[in-house]
Order: structure tokens, then C-alpha cells, then sequence
């Protein structure tokens, strides 16, 4: 029994007063404690009640969650409350930065209690190796666990530990606006299948004069040099779990985007309005603004934008195009949350988070958006769901749905790693983004070059 | 027999009393001298200590040693800390000129409109700028600057014609332009302040010497260069100290216009620094105190000269 870390954390949780005695009583039976092991803490417990009594759950959530949830969010928050005491916070994380966490864990101390914005290959490794986050292993129900689909409970776990609770999947798709593409000539319902179709159309798009650009990305790497790689091939990682650069496959999709450049907006390389240039990225304002027809990118994206098109309905989605013989693959991540290791409110978290992600109203606003809101188009990552979804099918459901979960079969997660995403935005993305640009007519180069000032900083960082 | 008199020791002129005199007005000096010491002076001590050592931030449980020169020896030899500092000097010495003369002859302007009412509103519509807060005024000149929606594009290719949709200018998106957008920004922002400044330094030049230079027939340019510009070199010097300080060390213009493709020019020793301290792998902030260090020490020689530049030559 004293292996079991989930007895351990209760004991712990008991002679730190952090329960109430009947989470004392309720832990202990579904742990299978004998009778009088039960009394025993329920008594040590008593004297110590009122901790856990007066403790408010602080969960702290990057502001674009609740600027896409909120209304949910709240209202799973509203019913928490009256269970237990909640605060919720807006994490002082701009520009994916976690420095507040990271100095709090310096000084043994967390403001909150868990946090709300994490992505696996972003910022989870930077979080675990400051100590600022522990695992959800000793708090999350095993049913829980085994009902995410496994592919996003393998992203959040590192070192055979989940460090990352999934919440909003993404998954890097293609979508267009049907209504251009049908004034192009083209049938807006069907989805270019390979590259070449997506391009040919593209440049139709603009012959025809339906719209002055074919298709946009988004130039940061994780969002269009690597999901496109993906349908090419998607075993293009080094041993270190960095994105091999120089791989085949690579070269192929830098020049599949070289092609996209000629029939994309000028501006589509320069950097974004926020988050350091991260968010609010031209490809974004051009897909809203009805310039081009073709959209690269995770679902949200399309969903958002198209969202202030007079007539939202035109928004088609597909998965990515696959060229001959490529593995057909693209790229998913979920935002998840984090254990703040010095939290104080464990427990309670761990009931939080599967409220909240179970909850199906976060989940018809997320993906029919609310009064006066659009679709963020986030999905669920549980199995349990998706099957309720399959055999009983809620009015709200919108067709995509199932288009977009299905397309994780062919996802991968990128590697998480400390240079995750600085891989790409910091160092990377740069150099390969010549080749785009016209500075550098070797695409190999290019990417060369990316990759060695990737191996540079990587070993500066020892 | 004379006495001599001696000046009888005062308390004033007693070091041990020096104190004695003054303990009240320490005492409402404290709160300064407490802000200075643990938010100016301790952050530079620490910043400097830190230079000296190999200190990453998420290394919690590793502990720091000294590395001597190491950091420096380094930094001095990355490339991207000597072209961070030239992306630097390129955007002050693009800046500063405009942000200096730019208010003067609008001070002067401003200076000879004798309608007392008319030259009141002028002061105040001149200041609005100075009060909208920074990240406002970036946000605001990102929305002027972009291509879709943005007004000056919509004037040059949907007005006039002068480009089209697919050659417009990119501004902050291009390598040519973005520091000129940037400048533009910079100077609508600070018109109104610096302005102010050169008024009051206006208002302390005699008339009569205007009168004077005009009886001997001085036009109206050597009145400006001899007797303007010459007693307003005082503020010029305060203006250009200052304004070349912030210009060099700008980062949030960068990080919220530029993003951190270092390839832009947007990228200087600041962005590389926090980049350093904050994003890349472990936060190497022992060598981003080092750069930050680097950079620091190279304007304040240059403040040096630009203090011999302005001395005073009376």
C-alpha cells in the first residue's frame, strides 16, 4: 500500500490538513482502505480540517483561452463554486512568456494553482526542468487517463510522466472560401487532393479574378514548414527529438511552399501583431479580409476568421493535400494545463480540470460559438465523447467535427524538446524563410543553415 | 591691539555635525534613497555579478560559478551581439536628427504665434500624442501600417493609385522600411514633449538680443543659428542624451512590430538579450547580463562624446 503514490499523496494530504473529512472518507473508500486505516485518518485528518476549508482553487488561464471559452469556461466556473471555492486568473503569459512562474518556483511559492495555456512542445519541457510543475499522476482518476485519445495523452507525457492535463485540440488542416472558389470556377466543395491541385487552383483563383491572392500561411514553422512536411513524411525528427531540417522530405515541403509564395499576399512572411509577432499573423487578416481563397492552418484559425465573413457558412475545411506517396500526415498539438508544484489546491485541481474538460457546453461553444461569438473550433481529447458523439449526435454538432478528429490518425505531435518552438521562431524559421523570400535560391542551403544555427544555440545551451 | 576676528565653527562647518544638522532631511530623503538602492542600484550590482557568471535561470537545482571574462570574451566575438548593436546605432541615427529638429522649428513656430488662445490649443493638441501610453500607440501604428486595413495603404494603392495590391509597401514588413516606419511612429509620438521642452527653453532668450541681431541685419536664419540654436544647446544636450538612451535600448517597439526573426533588422542587442535571458533554452542570463553589459558600456562612451560635443563653449 505504501507504494501506491496515490495513498502516499492522500496521507500527505491528510496530515497537511488540506482535505475536509469527508474527501478523507470518499478518497480513502475508492482507494480500497480498510475500515479502521479509514478512521484513523479521518481522525488525524479532523484537527486539521480547516485548511482545505478555507483553500480557493486559483486556476490561471492564457487570456486568448477565455477571449475564445469564456463564456463556457464561466459557466463551468459558476458550478464549481459551489462545490468548492474558485478564483479564476488571467496568466500573466504574453508572448508565451513564463518567466513569473519559473522566479515563483525559485522562491518555493505559486500564486495559482494550476495553469491554462500550456502546449507540450512550447513551453512544458522550460516548465518541467524549473520545477515549476509536477505530474497529474498522483491526482488524476486512471478512468480519466484512459479515456484520452492516446495519441494526445502521449504528447504530454514526458519522462513517463503526464505533465500536460490535453484540453483544446488543434489539428493543422486546409479550408477555403467557397464562395471565391466558386466564382473561380471551381467546385467549392471539392478539396484539392494533392499539392499540385492546390496550387493549380490557387493560381485559377487569381486568373479568374475571384480574389487578388490562392492560398495563404502562416511563416512561422511549426504552423506551415512542418504540418506540410507531415504529408510528405512524418518521421523527420533528429534523435534529440529536433526537427531534422535537412531531410528529404523537408526540402520537398519548403518547395511545395516556394510554389505557395508565387500565388500568396506579399506580406504573408512578415511577423504578427502580438505575442512578439506569434499571433495576429497577415495570413489571418487576409483570410478574414476575403483576399485569398486557400487557408493553411490548425482548424481554429479557419473557424475564427471565416467567422467575420458576411456569410460564415461559405467556410469549407478538408484535410491537408498528400502528395503521391507521401504518408498524408499533418501536424496536432492541445493546449492543456500544468500542476503548479507549490499550488496548494491538488486535489481540487485535478476535479477542476475534469469538469472542465468534460463539460459538453465548453464544447458546443467551442465548436458553435455563442451570441455575438464565432467558433473557436477546439475539440475534445476524449474517447468516451467522441463515441457519445458517434451513437447519439447533439443537434449543435456541427458536420466538420468528425472531418477534423478524424484527421488524427494521420497527426503527429511535434517532439517536445527546450527548443521546441525556439527552433523554429527564434533561430530557424529565418533561414528557410530566405529560400521563400528569394534571397537564397538553394533550398537545401537554406535549410542547412537553419539547422546548424539550431545545433549552435542547442549547444551554447549545453 | 587688534582682534582678528575668526569665524566662529558653526555646526554647518563640522563634518560630525553634518549629519546632526541634516537628520530630517534625510529622513524625507529615504524613501529616494531606498527606491534607488533596491530598484537601481542592486539590479545593476546584480546584473553586473551576473555577467561574470554562467547563471541559467531554470537550472534551480545547478549550482552558479563564476566564469570570469568568459561571457565577454564570448559576446564580444557573437556576431549577432556586434549586429545588434549597428541594427541599434542605425535606428538612433535615423531617429535622433528628426526627434530633435523636428520640435524645434515647431517649438519655434509655436514660439511666435502671439493669439494667446490659439497658441494654447496648439500646445495642447501637440501633447495628445505624449499621453496615450506606449503599447496603444504601437498597436495603433500597426493598424495605420497594415495592408489591408490599414489607412495609408488604402490612400496610396486605393486612392491614388500609386501601387497596387501586390507591390504596395510592406513597412514593418520589410527590411528597407521598417525602421523609417518605426522613425515616423517614434516622432508623431514624441512631438508634443520635446516640443514643450524647446518652448521653455525659448521662453528664457532675451528678446532684446533678437532685437539687437535685427538692427544689424541678421535674416532670419542666422538669428536661428546664432542666437536660438546656440542657447538652446543646453536642451539639446539633455534631449539628445536622452533620446539617444532610448533609441538604442528600444525593445518593446521591436518585440510588439518586429517580431524575433533575426535576419530583420528589428532584431538588435535588446530583443537578442531578452531573447537570451528569456526564451532560448535554459534563459542563459549570466550571458545575457554580459550582453546587456556590452551594450550599456558602448552608450555611455558615446555619451561621453556627445557631452564634449555639447559643452558648453562660453
Amino acid at each position: 500500500m505504501a507504494e501506491n503514490p496515490r495513498v502516499r499523496t492522500l496521507f500527505n494530504d491528510v496530515f497537511a490538513g488540506r482535505l475536509t473529512r469527508r474527501e478523507v472518507m470518499q478518497r480513502a473508500a475508492a482507494l480500497g482502505l480498510s475500515a479502521p486505516v479509514v478512521a484513523a485518518l479521518a481522525h488525524a485528518n479532523a484537527s486539521m480540517a480547516f485548511a482545505a476549508e478555507e483553500g480557493t482553487l486559483t486556476p490561471t488561464f492564457y487570456q486568448w483561452m477565455i477571449d475564445n471559452h469564456g463564456p463556457s469556461i464561466e459557466q463551468v466556473n459558476a458550478d464549481f463554486n459551489k462545490t468548492f471555492p474558485l478564483d479564476m486568473k488571467i496568466a500573466p503569459v504574453e508572448g508565451f512568456g513564463i518567466e513569473r512562474f519559473v522566479a515563483e518556483a525559485r522562491d518555493q511559492n505559486s500564486t495559482w494553482d494550476v495553469y491554462f495555456g500550456q502546449t507540450p512542445f512550447v513551453d512544458m519541457k522550460s516548465l518541467i526542468d524549473s520545477g515549476a510543475i509536477e505530474p497529474w499522476d498522483a491526482y488524476i482518476p486512471e478512468d480519466v487517463l484512459a479515456d484520452m485519445i492516446p495519441a494526445v495523452r502521449e504528447e504530454g507525457t514526458y519522462d513517463g510522466k503526464l505533465y500536460n492535463w490535453p484540453f483544446l485540440l488543434d489539428i493543422t488542416i486546409q479550408g477555403w472560401n467557397a464562395d471565391i472558389v466558386q466564382r473561380a470556377d471551381l467546385d467549392p466543395e471539392a478539396a484539392p487532393k494533392d499539392w499540385d491541385e492546390y496550387l493549380g487552383n490557387a493560381q485559377k483563383v487569381i486568373d479568374s479574378g475571384a480574389a487578388p491572392f490562392g492560398c495563404t500561411f502562416d511563416a512561422h514553422g511549426w504552423r506551415s514548414l512542418v504540418p506540410i512536411t507531415h504529408t510528405i513524411n512524418t518521421d523527420v525528427y533528429t534523435e534529440e527529438d529536433l526537427f531534422d531540417f535537412t531531410n528529404d522530405s523537408v526540402v520537398e515541403a519548403l518547395e511545395i511552399m516556394k510554389r505557395m509564395m508565387e500565388v500568396s499576399h506579399p506580406d504573408v512572411l512578415n511577423p504578427g501583431t502580438t505575442d512578439g509577432g506569434v499571433n495576429g499573423t497577415p495570413d489571418e487578416g487576409a483570410f478574414a479580409a476575403q483576399q485569398v481563397a486557400y487557408y493553411v492552418k490548425y482548424q481554429n484559425a479557419h473557424l475564427r476568421f471565416a467567422g467575420t465573413w458576411p456569410d460564415p457558412s461559405m467556410l469549407r475545411l478538408a484535410g491537408m493535400p498528400k502528395p503521391e506517396g507521401g504518408a498524408g500526415g499533418t501536424v496536432f498539438w492541445d493546449t492543456g494545463a500544468a500542476l503548479f508544484k507549490y499550488g496548494k489546491n491538488k486535489e481540487q485541481a485535478a476535479a477542476y480540470l475534469k469538469a472542465l474538460t468534460y463539460d459538453d457546453r465548453v464544447w458546443e461553444h467551442s465548436m458553435v460559438g455563442g451570441e455575438g461569438a464565432v467558433p473557436a473550433g477546439q475539440l475534445p481529447i476524449y474517447q468516451s465523447i467522441w463515441e457519445k458523439y458517434e451513437s447519439n449526435p447533439p443537434e449543435w454538432l456541427p458536420d466538420w467535427a468528425f472531418l477534423i478528429r478524424d484527421q488524427l490518425q494521420f497527426s503527429q505531435a511535434i517532439r517536445t524538446h527546450a527548443f521546441g518552438v525556439s527552433q523554429f521562431l527564434s533561430i530557424g524559421d529565418q533561414h528557410w524563410h530566405k529560400y521563400l523570400s528569394g534571397d537564397e535560391s538553394d533550398p537545401r542551403k537554406a535549410l542547412q543553415a537553419a539547422k546548424d544555427a539550431v545545433l549552435v544555440e542547442v549547444e551554447k545551451a549545453g | 591691539m587688534v582682534g582678528i576676528a575668526m569665524p566662529r565653527k558653526t555646526a554647518k562647518s563640522s563634518g560630525r555635525s553634518f549629519l546632526g544638522s541634516f537628520p530630517v532631511s534625510w529622513l524625507f530623503l529615504l524613501p529616494t534613497v531606498v527606491f534607488f538602492i533596491g530598484w537601481q542600484l542592486y539590479p545593476i550590482a546584480r546584473v553586473a555579478w551576473m555577467s561574470f557568471t554562467d547563471y541559467h535561470f531554470l537550472r534551480t537545482n545547478e549550482p552558479v560559478h563564476w566564469v570570469g571574462f568568459q561571457n565577454y570574451r564570448e559576446a564580444l566575438s557573437d556576431p549577432l551581439v556586434r549586429t545588434g548593436l549597428w541594427r541599434a546605432a542605425a535606428f538612433t541615427g535615423l531617429f535622433l536628427p528628426g526627434m530633435i529638429f523636428i520640435p524645434m522649428v515647431v517649438a519655434v513656430l509655436v514660439d511666435r504665434v502671439t493669439h494667446a488662445k490659439l497658441a494654447t490649443m496648439y500646445r495642447l493638441v501637440l501633447l495628445i500624442p505624449s499621453m496615450i501610453p506606449g503599447p496603444l500607440i504601437f498597436v495603433l501604428w500597426k493598424w495605420m501600417y497594415d495592408l489591408y486595413i490599414g489607412p495609408i495603404n488604402w490612400l496610396l494603392v486605393d486612392v491614388l493609385g500609386v501601387y497596387t495590391i501586390r507591390d504596395q509597401p510592406q513597412w514593418l514588413g520589410s527590411s528597407t522600411t521598417v525602421f523609417p516606419a518605426i522613425t515616423v511612429m517614434e516622432w508623431w509620438w514624441g512631438l508634443g514633449y520635446h516640443t514643450m521642452f524647446f518652448l521653455a527653453g525659448l521662453a528664457t532668450i532675451p528678446r532684446d538680443l533678437y532685437d539687437s541681431a535685427r538692427v544689424d541685419g541678421a535674416n532670419e536664419w542666422r538669428l536661428f543659428w546664432n542666437i536660438t540654436f546656440n542657447r538652446l544647446r543646453p536642451i539639446i544636450l539633455v534631449l539628445v542624451v536622452l533620446r539617444f538612451g532610448t533609441a538604442m535600448a528600444v525593445i518593446d517597439e521591436y518585440l510588439i512590430m518586429g517580431g524575433f526573426n533575426r535576419d530583420r533588422p528589428t532584431y538588435t542587442w535588446t530583443v537578442y538579450m531578452w531573447d537570451l535571458g528569456f526564451k532560448l533554452g535554459d534563459w542563459n542570463q549570466g550571458y545575457a547580463a554580459t550582453v546587456g553589459w556590452i551594450g550599456a558600456l558602448a552608450m555611455l562612451i558615446v555619451v561621453g562624446g556627445l557631452f564634449w560635443l555639447f559643452r558648453s563653449r562660453d
